[in-house]
């Protein structure tokens, strides 16, 4: 059992790991079927992985309402929205609009998501505002470095405030640019860094927490 | 309690009735503030003004409901903009629940343009997979996508003439509320099948995606609603983007006023505090 728990899972990663990175440098035709049957694998494997997301969510919801847990009730809004749109959906055959004519699935999505997830964003503006007022405050120099940028981009980013501030307009173009694009970059070359490093850990198994801690 | 200590716990319903007003008003009586074109925004315009009509551009509208604001106008005008000068038009989304939002946005542009589906464009649907859908592309588009969204056989289209995979795509656009998007579009895209690609993407996400920009990995950038708003005017259609940038305005320099008022109350209290400290003692 511990081979097929631990060693061929980890065996299956050393190999597959290693011929994927050198495939990248490998334009031979072979090589290029390889990762074109690899990537419709890939594709095949992700629509599994949302039918075990949406197992996966059912069955916890499933617990809470079971168990009669804090907001079991939102737990019931899951299930009847979720249970609802699937069938709806594939009643429709997946389609929002069959020639032209919206389909009920449609109305969910037009009618029902699409209002939810813009209210939700949009409520985010109240709270960024109210939250600015109360926690933007220039206690250190850093913080009021960064107070003044934040202005002068705030400004440069609309009409109004161009208009009021006309330098802010390019000021804010150069802190985009310059000083946000650099720092930017430094951050990018470190997480690819450690994205790099991480690969070679999981590919050589020294980092296998993706195995599960099982018992062995 | 002193009027700055008042002030600085002043009931945030204030604070969201400011900003409601400040939304609501400019949207009902806009004042249409001049907008100036930022040199990221006009490179995404210039590269589709200079492809040849016939050329294929690949539109990848990442984003799903709850960014409609800021890209739904951006995808209105860079449809616009490609039926205008004849492109053929491959549309497609890397998000589940934008699917909806994407076929209704292109057919809607299409309609108004005149075109045709299969002929002059194309709407792919999404595909599971997230990334490697672009490495699927990238080796063949039809294994990724055998049928359009409507259910039509892809290889044979007019609108797909020619394309194989995404070596054919003459450019490139990701609208992106995420990932995968940009991002995920220039490192499993464009790094290994070259071709070029522009970004679009919500405001807070632009300053994320300008090293990209400098580097010259994306050749242009069009940034939230203000970006839509630029691109809107380069194209001389004015539409949601451009009637919105008041109220963005409006907004942004409401949040301006407050955060400068909430500064000068506490500095005028740490000031007193200090004072007060230097009696005491």
């Amino acid at each position: 059992m511990i081979f097929l728990r631990r060693q061929l899972p980890l065996l299956i990663t050393l190999i597959t790991g290693s011929v994927f990175a050198a495939q990248y440098y490998v334009p031979h035709p072979a090589s290029e079927q390889l990762l074109t049957s690899v990537t419709k694998w890939l594709q095949i494997i992700g629509g599994f992985a949302l039918v075990l997301g949406v197992t996966s969510l059912f069955h916890v919801h499933a617990v809470k309402i079971r168990r009669k847990e804090a907001g079991w009730g939102y737990s019931l809004v899951l299930y009847a929205g979720m249970l609802g749109t699937i069938v709806i959906g594939l009643w429709a055959g997946g389609k929002e609009s069959l020639n032209g004519t919206m389909t009920m699935f449609g109305w969910v999505y037009n009618y029902m998501m699409v209002p939810l997830q813009g209210t939700m964003f949009a409520i985010l503006a109240f709270f960024i505002a109210s939250a600015a007022y109360r926690s933007f405050r220039a206690r250190s120099r850093e913080a009021a470095v960064l107070l003044v940028a934040a202005v002068i981009v705030m400004m440069g980013r609309v009409p109004l405030g161009e208009y009021l501030l006309p330098l802010s307009g390019d000021v804010s173009q150069w802190i985009l640019n310059v000083l946000n694009a650099s720092v930017r970059r430094a951050i990018l070359i470190g997480v690819s860094l450690g994205a790099v490093a991480l690969s070679f850990k999981i590919i050589f198994g020294v980092e296998r927490s993706y195995l599960g801690g099982g018992k062995e | 309690m002193s009027f700055a200590e008042r002030m600085l716990k002043i009931d945030r319903r204030i604070i969201f009735l400011i900003i409601g007003l400040c939304t609501l008003l400019p949207l009902l009586y806009p004042v249409g503030l001049p907008i100036r074109i930022s040199p990221e925004v006009r490179s995404v315009y210039d590269h589709i003004e200079a492809l040849p009509a016939d050329s294929v551009l690949l539109l990848s509208l990442d984003f799903d409901p709850a960014s409609k604001p800021e890209l739904h106008p951006q995808a209105i005008a860079l449809l616009r903009h490609a039926f205008r000068k004849h492109l053929r038009v491959v549309a497609m989304t890397l998000w589940v629940t934008g699917t909806g939002l994407a076929d209704q946005v292109i057919s809607q542009v299409a309609q108004e343009m005149g075109k045709e589906n299969g002929k002059d464009y194309v709407f792919l649907g999404w595909s599971p997979g997230g990334s490697s859908v672009i490495i699927n592309m990238g080796q063949d588009l039809y294994t990724a996508f055998p049928t359009d969204y409507s259910g039509k056989a892809t290889k044979g289209l007019a609108a797909l003439q020619g394309v194989r995979n995404l070596r054919d795509v003459n450019y490139a656009v990701s609208l992106a509320a995420g990932n995968p998007g940009v991002e995920a579009w220039y490192v499993f895209g464009k790094d290994k099948y070259k071709f070029e690609l522009g970004g679009g993407c919500t405001g807070v996400m632009a300053p994320g995606l300008y090293p990209l920009l400098r580097s010259g990995q994306i050749n242009g950038l069009i940034g939230g609603l203000r970006g839509a708003a630029e691109y809107e005017t380069l194209v001389g259609q004015k539409g949601r983007a451009v009637a919105g940038m008041d109220a963005q305005s409006a907004t942004h320099v409401a949040i301006v006023v407050l955060v400068i008022m909430c500064n000068l109350f506490y500095l005028s209290l740490r000031k007193s505090a200090k004072q007060q400290g230097q009696i005491g003692s």
